[in-house]
């Protein structure tokens, strides 16, 4: 057989099969996106607090309610995270901080800090409700901001020690990771 | 089907999955098949010194095969790998049935062609000769490695990655398809059903792949799926009764010798041939290539 025709016939395999991948997991992305939106309609009707879709802050006075019952195995998170940034909408670290409401976790904004060290106080912001924790991995809603909008996705968590975990996502194509590391 | 196929599955539960099939075979279906040849062969009074003495220094050879692929491994996952992985790569792809299916399909097609490309071509062949070099066929040939294995293995699994999928399924995946070739290793079985042996790769097409008759040399390459060689056309069935081994047969048991036997080769045949271009083309040539 041709070289020729080995590398066509290859190539065509290669492309079949990982467009078969890329294409369930488009299709699975996208119902999950209608999910996603559907959970935050239901949501932001329940909570006055949770209201990330159009990413109103979060009035300081009402302070969230912290649930009595402590799991050891996963209340660890709770606390403040700093994630460092490096793109043109902003180059140095974000400080969060989470705490536990109605058996889930969110994140709030808590502090800017720039590359020169000025530090400066963030308006309390949620940006992240984890709904499923298992002290090792998550899920959970993440909003991110593309040119102005605000937008909710799905993403995961991975802890790498009880220090550090990672948080990605991935919404139509555009897919990233961010290292959270606690303060 | 699509909902079955795009459920996110739990890291946890793939790993002991994958624990279970690669890891603990070796126990539960590998060992205790071995056992059984062992039996057979004494059975049938072919259990002499020799096979012994190979199959202690196939697993000797194992041994040594194994600290390098645990460095190489450790290197290429968590460095090279997570690298294309990050910067490289198509959209990462989340982790359910449909990504793991496929992730099997072309770490199977990947493995055909790096399985290949180490008889086609005179460094892969001097690492992978050691395989071959073996007159018998069990379980324990399995296990008779090269010192250099485990470096195509690595370049080829590259692109899978490079096109979204987690290097760590990667990994598991690559060595799922050993682990499924490491059972093809024996003459216990005959042959299986026709749909079976259309279409996956069996012990009566692997036999093949080992034999030293001529008609044999260069074919069934397959992992998983013997259709990569019906595609590409190096498929052949086993009609004559299969002589296992090298043209060039090894006669030793020495597990040192076993190891390194392939490349001496090399080197000696780097050595004869004249001319320096000659001598760098005898790396990437075919290993029966004589410079002119």
């Amino acid at each position: 057989m041709k070289s020729s025709t080995l590398l066509f016939k290859s190539l065509a395999i290669i492309i079949f099969i990982a467009g078969t991948a890329h294409l369930v997991n488009y299709l699975s992305l996208t119902s999950k996106s209608s999910e996603s939106n559907l959970y935050w309609k239901e949501h932001a009707s329940n909570s006055p607090t949770s209201e990330i879709e159009n990413s109103e802050v979060v009035p300081s006075s009402i302070e969230t309610e912290q649930d009595e019952f402590i799991n050891y195995e996963t209340d660890y998170i709770i606390g403040k995270w700093k994630v460092t940034y490096s793109s043109k909408d902003f180059d140095g670290v974000i400080v969060y901080d989470v705490k536990k409401e109605s058996k889930a976790f969110h994140a709030y904004t808590y502090e800017y800090q720039d590359r020169n060290g000025n530090i400066e106080k963030a308006k309390k912001t949620k940006v992240l409700i984890i709904q499923k924790f298992d002290g090792y991995k998550g899920e959970g809603i993440y909003v991110i901001s593309y040119e102005g909008k605000q937008y909710d996705v799905k993403c995961n968590i991975d802890m790498i020690d009880e220090n550090t975990f990672k948080l990605s996502y991935e919404y139509y194509g555009y897919s990233d990771v961010e290292t959270w590391k606690k303060i | 089907m699509i909902d079955f196929l795009s459920k996110k599955l739990d890291w946890l539960n793939v790993e002991y999955w994958f624990y279970v099939l690669n890891d603990l075979s070796l126990v539960y279906i590998i060992l205790p098949f071995f056992i059984l040849e062992l039996i057979r062969y004494a059975y049938q009074k072919r259990l002499t010194k020799d096979l012994i003495l190979d199959s202690v220094a196939n697993i000797i050879t194992f041994g040594a095969f194994f600290i390098i692929e645990i460095i190489l491994g450790i290197l290429a996952i968590t460095k090279v790998y997570f690298w294309i992985y990050d910067n490289f790569s198509l959209p990462h792809l989340e982790l359910n049935w449909a990504t793991i299916i496929t992730c099997i399909l072309l770490a199977d097609l990947a493995y055909y062609w790096e399985h290949r490309m180490m008889h086609r071509i005179g460094i892969g062949w001097a690492t992978h000769t050691v395989h071959h070099s073996s007159p018998h066929f069990n379980m324990s040939v399995a296990y008779r490695f090269g010192p250099l294995d485990a470096i195509l293995p690595i370049v080829f699994s590259l692109p899978i990655v490079m096109l979204g999928f987690d290097p760590i399924l990667v990994l598991l995946s690559e060595v799922f398809v050993q682990v499924f070739q490491t059972l093809l290793h024996t003459e216990i079985i005959g042959k299986f059903t026709r749909p079976v042996e259309y279409i996956f790769n069996t012990p009566s097409h692997h036999r093949v792949h080992h034999g030293s008759n001529r008609q044999y040399w260069d074919k069934n390459y397959a992992g998983i799926l013997i259709i990569w060689d019906r595609m590409f056309g190096t498929f052949e069935p086993e009609i004559e009764k299969v002589k296992y081994g090298i043209s060039e047969p090894l006669n030793s048991n020495n597990p040192i010798k076993v190891f390194f036997h392939g490349l001496t080769r090399l080197y000696n045949k780097i050595r004869k041939t004249k001319g320096f271009k000659n001598k760098l083309l005898v790396f990437i040539k075919p290993p029966d290539w004589e410079g002119t």
